[in-house]
């Protein structure tokens, strides 16, 4: 490319300065925003080795009336004859494990004090959400699947 | 001691001493100016100080015993970092290793811990004492920014480094707050689940978190850090009040010089004139004066978190149990003004009230144009900058204290010296 000379301001050399800064910054522009956007993307893994949220538990009649709370999954399954609901311990406020309070009837959570009725309803504290209510499926073998990513309202009954 | 003298001309003056030490031990002012100039461990100093600037009462020595803190925290982390593995089922056992099975790991541990609490304290403090004596003021509002973001890196930096023992306080600080993070507004759980590298604390976790915070945060605080410093000197060194006629040619000819030609002469801050609000006769040559009183504090500093790592051995909980959170399950202790708010309201206490704050440091400089009181402790021009940033400061504190030693189990309340069992 010729250097045209100092003051040159004839429309021919404007335009070939216009598109070389054209090139240039655009050249730029391309291999910072495609960078950014490859090293973010990268970032957000595809592949999770976190355990499946559809587990298997035991037959129905091996959980006693009442509440039992399976700690590894941090869920309470809740029997009332032969209907079985899932109710999620993990706090909507900032996901610490809720409590289920000695008379049976609520939750708290040890973290920052927020209270659930027994159908998981806030009735203090910070949380913004009512607990969640898991998914539960009866199995070929007869036995109870709990799906911990799926919700469903508190009236909802599995009846076995 | 005489012939230790003439043994060390004898090195300075040899050819291998001659080409690594450009100068020589200086014995002449200018010789002393030569050595800060022309060493690259001095030359980010100025060759000549304003004695002001040297007197204690004008910084505390704040800045620089944050610099020295971060470097402790550097020399100890590279050496924890021989024997730390981020794996789930190795971290807490290292832990262990360094407090039982290595030599010094202990101390090594402790230092590291403090130091970064300490630093915390130090950056905060100094960030206060900039406020105070009004030293975000033109021209120095980018370094301000530049010190608000350290001051970010630095909260940052300490909570990743929370995570990697493994405990329970690392695991429960981190839920809750990768969880405060998910209350953002729209990008929110995109944030955490990056954080995270998932949906729940792990594995993915705990190696993200070790990269930020043994790679990424460090460089970046090297890199502002450095930035930092050579913006004082570039902004015209410490700030101070305006000490009457600005130049030599003012002061004498009683005239007004044009302010149209700008000067940059080295070694001395650049400006419209030749002597930039600073008399030769207020300063001295950094070689001894500002060196000696670097020396002195770098030792100091070390001295206390040697102290203090030899008397206080840092916590270490029990091993992470992801369903059995700690009751009260707490964040690290700067954040517990913040978990206080956040026992209230998340979006409050983990979104609206720390991104105000923020937005309102960052934008200080620009909101504040006046120029007054520059360089003065609680000038009275500034009553009123100096109220509103006191009661944030007093409110945030109180806040901590509560959070701190005045929350039981449930985040009940409760004196600090009652006494409680642990409730799960």
């Amino acid at each position: 490319m010729a250097i045209s000379k100092e003051g040159d301001s004839s429309p021919a050399v404007q335009r070939r300065r216009f598109l070389a800064l054209l090139t240039g910054w655009a050249a730029v522009a391309w291999t910072s925003v495609s960078s950014a956007v490859a090293a973010v993307r990268f970032l957000i893994p595809n592949v999770l080795y976190e355990p499946s949220s559809r587990i298997r538990l035991g037959k129905p009649d091996q959980f006693p009336e009442g509440a039992t709370f399976l700690e590894e999954l941090r869920v309470f399954i809740l029997r009332k004859g032969n209907s079985y609901r899932a109710l999620s311990a993990i706090c909507t406020h900032l996901g610490c494990t809720v409590n289920r309070v000695a008379s049976g009837e609520g939750y708290f959570c040890p973290c920052h004090g927020s209270r659930f009725d027994a159908n998981g309803a806030v009735t203090s504290g910070p949380a913004p959400r009512p607990l969640y209510w898991r998914v539960l499926a009866l199995t070929k073998d007869g036995r109870l699947l709990v799906d911990l990513n799926e919700q469903t309202e508190p009236d909802k009954y599995l009846v076995v | 001691m005489n012939n230790l003298f003439e043994l060390w001309k004898r090195i300075e003056r040899s050819s291998i001493g001659a080409s690594v030490f450009r100068v020589g031990f200086p014995r002449s002012g200018l010789d002393r100016a030569r050595a800060m100039v022309s060493s690259f461990f001095l030359h980010i100093h100025p060759a000549r100080v304003n004695r002001r600037s040297l007197a204690p009462t004008t910084t505390l020595g704040l800045g620089l015993a944050s610099l020295y803190l971060f470097i402790i925290l550097t020399a100890t982390g590279v050496l924890l970092m021989f024997y730390y593995v981020p794996a789930t089922e190795h971290a807490y056992d290292n832990m262990k290793d360094l407090e039982f099975a290595v030599t010094a790991g202990q101390v090594l541990r402790n230092m590291h811990r403090w130091a970064a609490h300490l630093m915390v304290i130090s950056v905060f403090l100094h960030m206060c004492r900039v406020f105070y004596t009004a030293a975000y003021k033109a021209p120095r509002e980018m370094n301000w920014l530049v010190g608000v973001v350290l001051m970010l890196l630095t909260l940052f930096l300490s909570f990743t480094g929370y995570l990697l023992p493994w405990d329970q306080l690392a695991f429960w600080a981190v839920t809750v707050g990768a969880n405060i993070a998910g209350y953002a507004p729209v990008i929110g759980e995109q944030v955490r689940f990056v954080l995270l590298g998932g949906n729940t604390v792990g594995q993915s976790a705990l190696i993200r978190f070790y990269t930020l915070h043994v790679m990424l945060l460090p460089l970046a605080v090297a890199m502002l850090a450095g930035l930092h410093i050579w913006r004082v000197r570039k902004d015209g060194g410490l700030a101070r009040p305006d000490e009457g006629p600005r130049s030599a040619v003012e002061e004498f000819s009683g005239e007004d010089v044009p302010q149209t030609k700008t000067y940059g002469l080295m070694e001395l801050a650049h400006g419209t004139t030749t002597a930039v609000g600073a008399k030769p006769e207020d300063e001295v040559s950094s070689w001894p004066h500002l060196l000696f009183r670097e020396l002195v504090l770098g030792l100091a500093v070390l001295a206390v978190i040697l102290a203090l790592a030899v008397l206080f051995d840092a916590p270490l909980e029990g091993p992470a149990n992801p369903v059995k959170p700690p009751n009260p399950a707490k964040a690290p202790w700067y954040f517990l003004g913040l978990q206080e708010l956040v026992a209230h309201s998340a979006l409050w206490g983990g979104v609206i009230i720390p991104g105000g704050l923020v937005a309102a440091l960052l934008l200080l400089p620009y909101l504040d144009r006046s120029p007054g009181g520059v360089g003065v402790w609680f000038s009275k021009e500034r009553r009123t900058a100096t109220t509103i940033f006191t009661v944030i400061v007093v409110t945030l504190v109180v806040l901590t204290v509560i959070g701190s030693v005045f929350r039981g189990p449930n985040w009940a309340w409760q004196l600090p010296w009652a006494v409680t069992q642990s409730v799960h």
